[in-house]
């Protein structure tokens, strides 16, 4: 099935003119958004949560359900906000749907809003894609000069404003409630819970926090509709009536030791073996891989023997993995020293902590303080259950922080020390193996 | 209301109460850093994750996998709280270790040994040891932080208590967490330091002994200090406060939390308005005769009693170097006959100053209206500066709403306008302004005055003073040297809060005691023994057994008398109903 | 005198209807002040806590949140160069060229060089991990560096 799918979402991505209003709309572009305004707002609603669409930001929730979270008969405004603060090590999906096809994302904005009765949306984009933030606007001011934004979008009575906000380089703004915190103007700290975003959210407002791939979803399940979407993917566990499946296109980002690296479009459900050879070239110099991230550095690391993994929701829980996250595969090479990997992920996420939970703000550091003594030959057979201790006791798994990014942090932690133990207890009693290439400099 | 199951203690839980209180109410404290009761509640530090579960009506109970904030979670009825399994004190002992690692353990050296809550929680909750194999990050102490604060940086906990007073009690946001992560401080922005009228107030809401008042700093470990409950005078808030003193001397004043009175808070004028206690002006002994006359006491002496008998050769009474000699039997005993002698050639009067206690007040006016029974009683001044002050201030300084305001600092600069006007008023007086005064002592041919001060200042009114007849006989009983002082004909050196007990009635009708904090300074006196004694009372002087007498004088205070005034004082029904005056 | 324009100022207060709070225009005229001076100076930082009704510490708490945004004494230089660190540029050796060039400018990551020509600095991960190792100038992308391409930048105006 996947040697002869069609991309949707990334379709037009390498045509010319693939930015502009007018190319999109010569492919067919802003159908949906016609379909979906002929509709009320609630038949909007059902059509997205019929189709079981999961946010494709990291932690999969069901889109659906988060819209119909909003309390009925809201008085006052409704805010949606695109997480565009793709930082997730390894990914780099929405970046390309953005700079390559950015009304296909805007698209999607103006229906989640009209379905929500979202009458602002803000876009929150991380600073560093400056040309993603030149291609919105551009196509932005495209779509208010043709009445696809602003007052009475195409005649309806429904109207939207969208504004365009800048990130500062913080990877937690990507957190949900760090976004909306940081879009008020303050330091990204992410919110406790409840209340729910849906309940109050930005301003105080109820709110609606989508990412960027699942908007430019929302666009084609509107165009194409409910069967299309559920057509490829994972089926719901019919033994678990909790699970909620794993329908529709991903875009999987496949980066690190692959003769191809790139992003491809594929239903949910592939493998992760399939994936590095059938599509990214398998790993380079005729390597083989030792780990693989399996979606960005926070879900942990696969193993060589667990690459037939299927990179649905549910497929790298299976493995011990924390989840999907984004789907971005990172692929490790058997030549790679794992404690200058782990090393490199406890750096990020000690850099990346946001500081507000004992837990988090001093474990993350701490984990790497300890994985650089490690790497410079001080390392202790003991600093390992000590590694293993904080990364059991961080996280908003074992409800010791308030946000899942310490839960990111521990899980590459745990996952290195569980699958690839045996290689940190020989670094630590002989130093590091000359035939390792070091991954990680100095710094 | 609701029960709540705390380790199997069951309590009954109010409204808008959280894990934390319902858990106080058992007796059983959850540790925490970063809530408390008038803040918002941020859930950052973790440590007073607990279990929960709930138990159904029908007898089971379900409990959540993990952990949870108990700052954060409602005491709803049916909630279980389990703060003592394996997997509770676990996340305790980590979330300790992960804030010590780079704490500097220099409590040999921090004020805050002794009332520290990483020392107190790391012995019950804490482990002894820390895996720690890093050197530990130094960070700069900050002295610039306030003109009363100084940060140690590298102590802090980061629970952010203090940036959120500024935002939300004072309002006045200076304060502010600087960078992100494991790096992170708390500043201020440059040249503009924390000095907002309430900024004493971060350095006890700091749990750890990062912030600490310059004031204070090294002056006194804190197992020395002995503290006494009591109220601050400083204005007709009246806060209920903790007299910190050792060997005589306060070396502090904090806030005693007290939702009926000001909340949790002071405002710095009071928190450091105490340094006039040891003022080295004070009047610290009795003096019969005016300041300008003692050269000639004797000739004073005879002036003031109208004869020379029952007293020494020497009327600068005081410590003697070869024999002790209590100066106070002769200043009373002239006091009393010069308010006798006076009757009989006019009327006496009392100026009561309101930073005179209940007691003080009931007692003088049974004095003067012992000997003269239409004695004139009056208020004395009452200070007042600018207007009252409201916080939060917003970001242009400009106070809130009153109904919305979380401190006020009341314009009225003295505890008890309220409880000495209702003494007045049970003693049958008109209420004067004070300002006519002058004019009364003239027309009403008053012959001897007795005048209590008390006044952080001293005397406010010189003008007063100036104008009093040269042949009125002056009583003053006061705590500082004043132009009224030295017109006394008998001076009466007094007590200040710290050394007194009584009764104070702040703005609101709220009675509260002062208790005695410390001895009396030199040959000082308790406001309230010298007035006892002034009755010729036997016996010792205690305000609870005066309030006793009062109730048929003092109907409306006479809900004081009944019994004991609990700590967080009573509410009498005066209130703002008082303020008007009455003649 | 004012350390911002009018024109930066009126842009600011413009910006202010987009949202419901004045607050939360601190980082786009964070963004606007260091995009034209290079730095958000401390009295940049008074006059936009002045415009948006909030203290200077308050924007500066936000301000020093990111690492983003550069003090009087730090000024950027003409170009600022971020090479990623992260993992799937540092399995290409993004890390190595972020170490070389240090080496070879004399400086480390945050720094200057002393022509003012370039500031380095690490970054995470960048988002285009399919072209590691990658990095920024300003904000402009370029993919599968080298060290040279770093040290061009040093030559090059535009």
């Amino acid at each position: 099935m996947t040697e002869t799918y069609q991309p949707v979402l990334l379709k037009r991505v390498g045509k010319p003119n693939s930015q502009s209003l007018a190319g999109y709309q010569a492919d067919g572009g802003y159908q949906g958004l016609r379909k979906a305004l002929a509709m009320s707002p609630t038949e909007v609603i059902d059509i997205v949560a019929n189709s079981d669409l999961r946010g494709r930001g990291g932690a999969g929730f069901h889109c659906g359900s988060k819209w119909r979270f909003l309390p009925k008969n809201v008085q006052g405004p409704i805010y949606l906000c695109i997480n565009g603060d793709e930082s997730e090590p390894g990914t780099f999906n929405n970046r390309v749907l953005i700079e390559e096809d950015p009304h296909q994302v805007l698209e999607g904005i103006v229906i989640a809003s009209y379905a929500t009765g979202a009458s602002t949306a803000y876009f929150y984009l991380r600073y560093e894609y400056g040309r993603c933030y030149r291609a919105l606007d551009a196509a932005i001011q495209e779509m208010y000069a043709h009445n696809l934004l602003g007052k009475n979008i195409l005649g309806s009575n429904f109207s939207l404003d969208i504004y365009l906000h800048r990130g500062a380089g913080a990877y937690i703004c990507g957190e949900e409630t760090g976004l909306i915190e940081s879009l008020e103007g303050k330091r990204a700290w992410p919110r406790i819970k409840p209340p729910f975003p849906a309940v109050e959210g930005a301003f105080r407002r109820p709110t609606v926090v989508n990412n960027v791939e699942t908007l430019a979803c929302v666009t084609h399940i509107l165009d194409r509709g409910v069967e299309w979407f559920k057509s490829m993917g994972v089926p719901k566990d019919p033994n678990n009536p909790r699970d909620v499946g794993s329908y529709g296109p991903k875009l999987y980002c496949v980066s690190g030791h692959v003769n191809k690296p790139g992003l491809f479009e594929l239903p949910l459900g592939i493998t992760a073996r399939e994936l590095i050879d059938g599509y990214a070239g398998g790993v380079w110099k005729g390597r083989k891989a030792k780990a693989v991230v399996p979606g960005g550095i926070s879900m942990g690391f696969l193993s060589a023997d667990e690459l037939d993994t299927p990179l649905d929701f549910a497929g790298p829980g299976r493995a011990g993995c924390l989840g999907l996250g984004t789907a971005a595969v990172v692929v490790i090479d058997d030549q790679t020293c794992m404690v200058d990997v782990l090393y490199n992920l406890c750096r990020f996420f000690a850099h990346e902590s946001c500081g507000q939970c004992t837990p988090c703000r001093e474990g993350t550091a701490w984990s790497m303080k300890i994985l650089q003594r490690i790497r410079e030959g001080r390392g202790k057979l003991s600093d390992l259950e000590t590694l293993e201790q904080i990364s059991s006791s961080i996280g908003i798994i074992p409800g010791t922080t308030i946000c899942g990014l310490a839960d990111g942090a521990a899980w590459p932690i745990k996952n290195a020390l569980k699958k690839f133990r045996p290689e940190f207890e020989s670094y630590i009693r002989e130093g590091r193996k000359t035939s390792m290439r070091e991954v990680v400099g100095a710094h | 209301m609701g029960t709540v199951f705390v380790d199997d203690k069951e309590v009954e839980v109010g409204p808008n109460q959280n894990l934390i209180q319902a858990a106080q109410l058992a007796g059983v404290e959850i540790p925490h850093y970063c809530w408390h009761p008038d803040l918002s509640v941020v859930a950052s530090c973790r440590m007073c994750l607990v279990e929960v579960g709930e138990r159904k009506p029908d007898g089971t109970e379900s409990m959540i996998p993990k952990l949870v904030p108990a700052c954060q979670t409602p005491a709803k009825p049916g909630t279980i709280v389990k703060t003592d399994t394996p997997k509770v004190k676990a996340s305790q002992a980590q979330t300790l270790e992960f804030l010590l690692l780079n704490h500097p353990l220099d409590c040999s050296i921090c004020d805050q040994a002794g009332e520290c809550y990483l020392q107190d929680y790391t012995y019950k909750f804490g482990k002894a040891s820390s895996r720690l194999d890093e050197p530990k990050v130094q960070r700069k102490d900050k002295y610039h932080i306030g003109d009363q604060i100084a940060l140690f940086t590298d102590r802090c906990v980061m629970c952010t208590r203090c940036v959120r007073f500024t935002r939300e009690i004072s309002g006045t946001a200076e304060l502010q967490v600087v960078s992100r992560g494991s790096v992170e401080e708390i500043d201020v922005f440059p040249d503009q330091p924390c000095n907002n009228k309430l900024a004493g107030n971060v350095v006890d809401l700091c749990p750890v002994g990062a912030l600490c008042s310059k004031d204070f700093l090294y002056k006194k470990r804190v197992w020395w200090l002995k503290s006494q409950d009591s109220v601050c005078t400083g204005c007709s808030t009246g806060c209920s406060i903790e007299v910190d003193q050792n060997e005589n001397r306060i070396y502090r004043l904090r806030p005693r939390p007290n939702p009926l009175a000001q909340g949790s808070f002071m405002c710095d004028e009071g928190r450091f308005g105490w340094k006039y206690v040891h003022s080295e002006d004070r009047l610290n002994s009795p003096r019969i005769g005016r300041a300008s006359a003692i050269a000639t006491s004797v000739a004073a002496l005879s002036a003031v009693t109208g004869s020379s008998s029952g007293l020494g050769q020497d009327a600068m009474i005081g410590y003697n170097d070869l024999a002790y000699v209590d100066p106070w039997p002769d200043a009373l005993s002239a006091t009393r006959t010069m308010f006798r002698t006076a009757a009989a050639s006019g009327r006496l009067m009392g100026i009561f100053s309101p930073m005179m206690t209940c007691e003080e007040a009931y007692l003088l006016a049974r004095f003067l209206r012992g000997i003269d029974k239409q004695a004139v009683l009056a208020l004395g001044p009452v200070p007042l500066i600018g207007e009252d002050d409201l916080y939060p201030k917003d970001h242009r300084g400009n106070p809130p709403e009153r109904s919305k305001a979380r401190f006020i600092i009341r314009n009225e600069k003295c505890p008890n306008r309220l409880g000495v006007t209702e003494v007045l008023r049970g003693f049958g007086s008109r209420l004067l302004d004070f300002s006519s005064v002058p004019e009364l002592i003239a027309n009403e041919s008053i012959s001897a005055a007795f005048v209590v001060g008390g006044y952080v200042g001293g005397w406010p009114d010189s003008v007063f003073v100036e104008r009093l007849p040269e042949k009125l006989k002056l009583a003053v009983l006061d705590l500082l040297p004043s132009a009224l002082t030295d017109r006394a004909d008998v001076l009466l050196a007094g007590g200040s809060f710290a050394e007194r007990e009584g009764t104070v009635i702040n703005h609101a009708g709220l009675a509260q005691s002062l208790r005695t904090a410390m001895r009396p300074i030199g040959e000082s006196r308790p406001d309230g023994r010298i007035l006892y004694e002034l009755n010729d009372r036997k016996g010792l002087f205690h305000a609870r057994s005066v309030r006793e007498e009062w109730s048929r004088e003092l109907p409306r205070l006479a809900a004081l008398a009944d019994k004991p005034i609990p700590d967080q004082g009573l509410k009498l029904p005066l209130g703002e109903a008082m303020t008007g005056a009455v003649s | 005198m004012s350390a911002l324009s009018e024109e930066i100022r009126s842009k600011i207060v413009e910006l202010c209807s987009r949202y419901p709070s004045k607050q939360a225009v601190t980082l786009p005229a964070l963004h606007l002040v260091q995009e034209i001076y290079n730095c958000v100076s401390d009295q940049a930082v008074e006059e936009i806590a002045g415009l948006l009704e909030l203290t200077p510490a308050q924007v500066h708490d936000t301000l020093s949140f990111y690492g983003f945004f550069r003090d009087a004494a730090h000024p950027l230089g003409k170009k600022r160069v971020w090479i990623c660190r992260s993992i799937s540029c540092s399995l290409r050796g993004g890390e190595d060229v972020l170490r070389d060039v240090c080496e070879q400018l004399h400086l480390q990551p945050g720094e200057t060089t002393d022509d003012g020509s370039l500031t380095i600095e690490f970054a995470e991960c960048l988002g285009a991990c399919d072209g590691a190792p990658c990095m920024l100038v300003n904000d402009e992308l370029q993919e599968r560096i080298s060290v040279n391409d770093v040290l061009a930048l040093r030559g090059s105006h535009d």
